[in-house]
């Protein structure tokens, strides 16, 4: 199941966000997924809510939205920036 | 200040990031690539499920560019989840074969490509083939910096198989069908149904039937290799060494 390794990258990916930004924590997460990324939205889901536990986005809900094609992509993320 | 929720927390800010969660894996991809076109080798990443006949397939290749004085220049990864027993199958017929143990990864990815490269003399390679984790699924999405996908079909695993699994054939350049010398006993497999399902999800469908046992189709399969393969210049082979990738 490479939806834990996605999650893994989509993880390398916000922390250089969060770095740049000097950020605290992410507060909500945004991510587009098209019908033929290879990808299983609810496996993703699963797999970042296992993923999640003690990290910087532990309070952070995953949005899932339909995508094109083999869209799979990063949208937005809400960081906390206090 | 967050506006999604309405909570109007000032702490909280949108930031767009819109890239795409491989865009990591893409960037290694993109360096691989560069470096097999700059030292004219093919990569063929070769996918397929456990026990399509991906290992067979490249025992035969090797011993039909033998066969026919090919001077072609062979080397292999081989992905497994655990033992290198196909990078030892292949050594054994005179290839040069590396294991990329994944543990508990489902797919190689392009930086374990890298890695792997540097046990490996690779520039001196005329074709290297990267063998990937059994799987129609997961390898289908990871970009490894090869030029083609070739996906290994036998002919025991079904004829919809491309039609449950049409990511793994959308991306594919050629559907190599495997263990062709088992059709006499099995007279419910249709290989016509079988190359229409590839057809209806392979964007060029291309299909070669092959046999590792009996060498039928490897032929043909090699001079469609030998037809992606890019001329050696002096100055590229005189700077071929034995090196990692830098």
């Amino acid at each position: 199941m490479h939806e834990y390794s996605l999650v893994q990258a989509m993880f390398d990916q916000m922390a250089n966000v969060m770095a740049i930004n000097h950020a605290r924590a992410v507060r909500r997460v945004r991510v587009r997924i098209g019908p033929r990324a290879g990808v299983d939205p609810d496996l993703f889901r699963t797999a970042y809510d296992v993923y999640r536990v003690r990290t910087f986005c532990a309070d952070a809900p995953l949005d899932i939205a339909d995508g094109a094609g083999d869209d799979l992509i990063l949208e937005q993320l809400e960081l906390e920036v206090r | 200040m967050c506006t999604s929720c309405g909570c109007g927390d000032p702490h909280v800010m949108p930031f767009d990031v819109h890239e795409r969660i491989l865009a990591g894996n893409d960037r290694a991809a993109r360096h691989n690539r560069e470096h097999f076109r700059d030292h004219h080798v093919i990569a063929v990443n070769l996918m397929g499920s456990p026990g399509a006949g991906k290992t067979a397939v490249l025992d035969a290749t090797a011993r039909e560019l033998g066969r026919t004085g090919e001077a072609a220049k062979v080397g292999v990864l081989t992905g497994d989840l655990a033992t290198d027993n196909d990078a030892v199958r292949l050594r054994a017929v005179g290839l040069m074969a590396q294991s990329i143990t994944t543990g508990t990864a489902c797919h190689l990815d392009a930086e374990m490509v890298h890695r792997g490269l540097h046990n490996l003399p690779w520039r001196t390679f005329d074709y290297l083939f990267i063998e990937n984790v059994g799987n129609l699924v997961c390898p289908a999405i990871y970009d490894l910096g090869e030029d083609v996908n070739v996906v290994a079909l036998s002919v025991t695993e079904g004829e919809d198989k491309p039609l449950k699994y049409p990511m793994m054939f959308h991306k594919a350049d050629l559907v190599l069908l495997t263990k062709i010398d088992l059709l006499p006993q099995l007279t419910d497999v249709s290989v016509d149904t079988i190359e229409k399902n590839i057809a209806s999800v392979m964007p060029v469908p291309r299909m070669l039937k092959v046999s590792a046992r009996t060498g039928e189709g490897i032929a043909d399969w090699v001079r469609w290799l030998n037809g992606r393969r890019r001329p050696r210049t002096a100055a590229c082979a005189a700077s071929a060494g034995a090196g990692a990738v830098a």
